[in-house]
């Protein structure tokens, strides 16, 4: 994120995009409903009706997939009617006119049968958030879980350059993360393409400083994106490229990940797995071996905030049983590998990665102390240097000549659009109890009390009447790929010919039916658009025992105890 | 899955006339099997024993019935357990009830009544040769085709067949659209 | 006067943290400890979301609560400032429920009881304000973006005051615009 979390709520003007902050942070959901009473406009781009939407003054209820013609749209509107920071894009940006070439096609009248939004109703979207300041863009996984995402990121931004609004507080775009501590996953260096401190693992510079801190040769090639892994171990003919071993740790890809057949197949067939977690969980049934870890609260480490902030977590109670912190088995792993580790500590291991970081280089662990939270870039140790809260001050960007670039690219639809046999969307959503893929929230009993197994599709109030559907009925959704069972959630937020799951159901699982197309660069897939079909099931009371069984045998085959009174 | 929650059936003594059309349909419709009742004028050959009973007050008239509770003391007091929940809804069965009156007494609203047992167009005897008589209650017009006959025959409309789950959401909403026009009673 | 909790629609964000606070202050932090099963999820408030609002609902405590009025076993009444059922002379008869016109009274099952057939004991469950509990209403201590609040005699009153006084500023003002 440019900004800070905390900059939200004095923001003049949000465009909420693609984010349900109420279901994902409640913790941000919070700061948006306090800028709402500060006084903050609110203009909400969602195909549904979330929280956000409701206390927006305007809600863009756009067709699922058309995110890029809505943008495009804007900035064009922002162009014609002379709203732009012709100032700021004089002084601090490149490719405008270039960018003004792609979205001159995009009208609002062009933009409104795609984007299923009246012309005029964007161009009130581009007025309001142009002309009040400070302009603020939240985005979530609605613009991220798509084949066309990062243009649509790369779009975002170019409405934010447009206006002026980087530079100062309460401004700019912010990506609020999908899981918890990605950012700090990413600062760390778990992309394929990076060292800790977004330092490119192709350059070569980066590469001798890195070898020469842990003396060993590095390679210089790019890794392998997690969503190519499947590909990787069943389809890929050179046997040098193969993947035989797959360590996974704190995830649950045969969860989260698209078009779980494929991913099950893989992990089958994969020589060794090894999983590390907290938890059991559908990727634990494939795995050789299982490391059992910490959990927060059984351990003390660094996490990262959306908006680039380092806290520090601690260790509140001893852990009991045969486990380790993350960072000890690590460590013991490398050792028997052949590298030896000897951290006694997580300070150390932290000193040496922001010594070999200069974006993190003065976080130390005394003035995270201190501080409360240090957002980085931060480069100095000593106390002055309080870190970043907002990024690109004065208008100066992190480019070689600090100048930002417009990138216009067309919109194209979704990969897999709706047909006959398949006449109904899905997209994937998150809801507010469960986290990621409830590893964690499916094992606390409260959190369960209120949503449990097989989940919920929600559907529309007329499209659920129209086949004959009653609130909590289970249904059976389908898609090319493979089927579930749910439940079914009628409702006026979502529009007809839509539906949306959340992710987390052993049952009611939505990837047995999501695609694994994906985003050509961020290789992210596209959760959140794939043709569907939902039918009824006739045998209700079959579909119930149906339903507990498979439950019942999934923990089972996990080694929980499925007695009366031992519900995990 | 929620537990359901039995419906029942309550009566509107603003709109009641006290005609008892709902104490004759409610005889019609359960008598028709075991006895000749109801074909055409003059087939009443056993006594009307209706499972609802309009009851006049100070206040006027209204048909009183049971509220088929959750926690029915008449199910808990009938020792014989003549008295079960089958769907949702609180049922005596005839042949089991030896006339305790227990049921009578635990029930708050006076919804139970003994009455004679009569089958093929006659009361039924026992050994004594006195009429047999059981614990007579409304069963919702379980297993007749359309639903409680009383709510349907009611020329007024005085009669209503609560599904109170559903009732409750729908009264939810109302309450919470209220608490939009007085978010700003400050 | 009762005093009441009420929910406000703009700064609701439906979360349900008030539902779980609401368990847990009736059952106890034991309920962190004890077998899952062993005690029954029921929360006296409900959480309302349509196209428009999210919002909880809950009992208002009404000053002559038609619940108490139709309830043939005497088991509601007046608590200090609230309207609170006796679950134990409940016999689960729903009359209160269909009084009730918020939808604010629900029947939910008893853990460990049995009533003869061998079923669970089914009782109304209604907001009792969170009566004997020393820190008040859970839902309101809970709330992330502070959605609820206690309403007392003591602020309605004052609010009903100051609006008072603003009305008759107002048509002062349009009396004598010049002073």
């Amino acid at each position: 994120m440019s900004m800070g979390i905390p900059e939200i709520e004095d923001a003049g003007c949000l465009l909420c995009f693609g984010y349900n902050g109420a279901d994902s942070h409640p913790i941000v959901a919070r700061r948006i409903v306090r800028g709402r009473q500060k006084g903050m406009k609110i203009i909400c781009a969602d195909p549904r009706v979330t929280e956000t939407a409701r206390i927006s003054d305007i809600h863009l209820q756009l067709k699922g997939g058309s995110n890029l013609a809505l943008v495009n749209a804007m900035a064009n509107v922002i162009w014609t009617e002379g709203l732009a920071d012709t100032q700021f894009i004089e002084e601090h940006t490149k490719g405008y006119d270039e960018f003004l070439k792609v979205i001159e096609k995009y009208t609002p009248e062009y933009a409104e049968p795609i984007t299923h939004i009246p012309a005029e109703e964007i161009r009130k979207a581009a007025r309001m958030y142009a002309t009040t300041k400070p302009a603020m863009i939240l985005y979530g996984m609605g613009v991220c879980q798509f084949t066309q995402a990062v243009d649509v990121v790369k779009g975002l931004a170019n409405l934010a350059l447009m206006t002026g609004n980087f530079g100062g507080p309460s401004m700019g775009i912010g990506p609020v993360r999908g899981q918890n501590n990605v950012q700090g996953a990413c600062d760390m260096g778990a992309l394929p393409n990076s060292y800790p401190g977004y330092q490119n693992v192709t350059d070569p510079a980066v590469r001798e400083k890195f070898e020469k801190a842990w003396g060993v040769p590095l390679s210089d090639k790019v890794g392998c994106p997690i969503t190519h892994v499947p590909h990787r171990v069943l389809h890929e003919e050179d046997e040098s490229k193969r993947i035989h071993a797959y360590y996974i740790f704190g995830e649950d890809p045969a969860q989260s990940d698209p078009d779980l057949a494929e991913v099950r197949e893989a992990l089958d067939k994969c020589d060794f797995v090894v999983m590390q977690d907290i938890y059991m969980n559908k990727t634990g049934l494939y795995a050789d071996v299982i490391l059992p870890a910490t959990a927060w609260g059984e351990n003390e480490g660094v996490y990262t905030c959306a908006d680039r902030g380092f806290q520090r977590f601690r260790k509140l109670i001893e852990p009991e049983g045969d486990l380790k912190p993350d960072w000890q088995i690590i460590a013991e792993i490398s050792t028997a590998m052949g590298y030896p580790m000897n951290y006694k500590n997580t300070e150390e291991i932290w000193d040496e990665l922001i010594d070999l970081c200069p974006s993190f280089k003065g976080a130390t662990y005394e003035k995270i102390e201190k501080y409360g939270c240090v957002q980085w870039p931060c480069r100095d140790k000593s106390l002055e240097d309080k870190g970043t809260p907002y990024l690109h001050k004065n208008g100066v960007f992190a480019t070689a000549d600090h100048k930002a670039l417009f990138y216009g690219t067309d919109w194209h639809p979704p990969l897999e659009l709706e047909n006959d046999q398949y006449p109904m969307t899905l997209s994937t959503v998150r809801e507010v109890g469960h986290y990621s893929v409830r590893t964690m929230t499916g094992n606390c009993r409260t959190l369960r009390n209120l949503e449990d197994e097989p989940g919920w599709v929600q559907m529309n109030t007329e499209d659920c009447r129209r086949m004959g559907f009653v609130k909590g009925e289970l249904v059976k959704i389908l898609s090319k790929r493979g089927y579930c069972i749910t439940r079914c959630l009628p409702t006026d937020r979502v529009k007809p010919g839509a539906t949306y799951m959340t992710y987390q159901w052993w049952i009611g699982a939505c990837n047995e039916l999501t695609t694994a197309k994906l985003d050509p660069i961020s290789n992210t897939p596209e959760y959140k658009y794939c043709a569907c079909r939902v039918e009824k099931i006739e045998d209700q009371e079959w579909a119930e025992r149906h339903v507990m069984e498979l439950y019942d045998d999934i923990r089972a085959q996990m080694g929980i105890d499925t007695g009366k009174g031992a519900k995990a | 899955m929620k537990k359901e929650i039995g419906s029942f059936v309550v009566g509107d003594s603003t709109k009641c006339t006290g005609c008892k059309a709902c104490e004759l349909a409610c005889f019609t419709v359960h008598s028709r099997k075991e006895n000749p009742v109801g074909k055409t004028v003059g087939t009443v050959t056993v006594p009307v024993t209706p499972r609802l009973y309009l009851t006049k007050f100070e206040g006027g008239c209204m048909p009183i019935q049971c509220k088929h509770c959750e926690d029915a003391p008449c199910l808990n007091a009938c020792t014989k357990k003549a008295i079960t929940r089958i769907d949702h809804q609180v049922i005596v069965d005839q042949e089991k009830c030896i006339g305790c009156k227990d049921c009578m007494q635990a029930c708050p609203f006076g919804a139970i009544a003994l009455l004679p047992v009569s089958k093929g167009g006659k009361v039924v005897a026992q050994v004594s040769g006195e009429t047999r008589v059981y614990a007579s209650k409304c069963d919702l017009c379980q297993g007749i085709e359309g639903g409680p006959a009383c709510v349907r025959v009611c020329p007024h409309q005085a009669l209503r067949l609560v599904d109170p789950e559903a009732e409750r959401e729908e009264k939810n909403i109302r309450a919470a659209e209220a608490l939009l026009l007085t978010k700003n009673w400050r | 006067m009762n005093y009441f909790v009420k929910g406000n629609p703009d700064l609701c964000i439906g979360c349900r943290t008030c539902m779980i606070g609401c368990v847990v202050a009736h059952e106890g932090k034991h309920i962190f400890e004890i077998d899952p099963d062993s005690y029954t999820f029921n929360p006296k408030l409900h959480m309302v979301k349509t196209a428009k609002l999210s919002v909880p609902v809950q009992c208002k405590h009404c000053e002559n609560p038609a619940c108490m009025a139709v309830c043939p076993v005497g088991a509601i009444s007046r608590k200090g400032n609230a309207v609170v059922i006796d679950t134990d002379k409940c016999m689960g008869c729903k009359s209160c429920m269909d009084a009730c016109p918020f939808g604010a009274i629900n029947m939910v099952p008893v853990a460990g009881s049995s009533q003869a057939d061998g079923s669970e004991k089914v009782v109304a469950n209604k907001c009792d304000l969170c009566s004997g509990i020393p820190s008040g209403p859970a839902c309101v201590r809970v709330c992330p973006t502070a959605a609820l609040t206690l309403v007392t005699e003591e602020e309605l009153d004052s609010a009903m005051e100051k609006k008072r006084q603003e009305a008759a500023r107002t048509a002062y003002r349009e009396m004598y615009p010049q002073k």
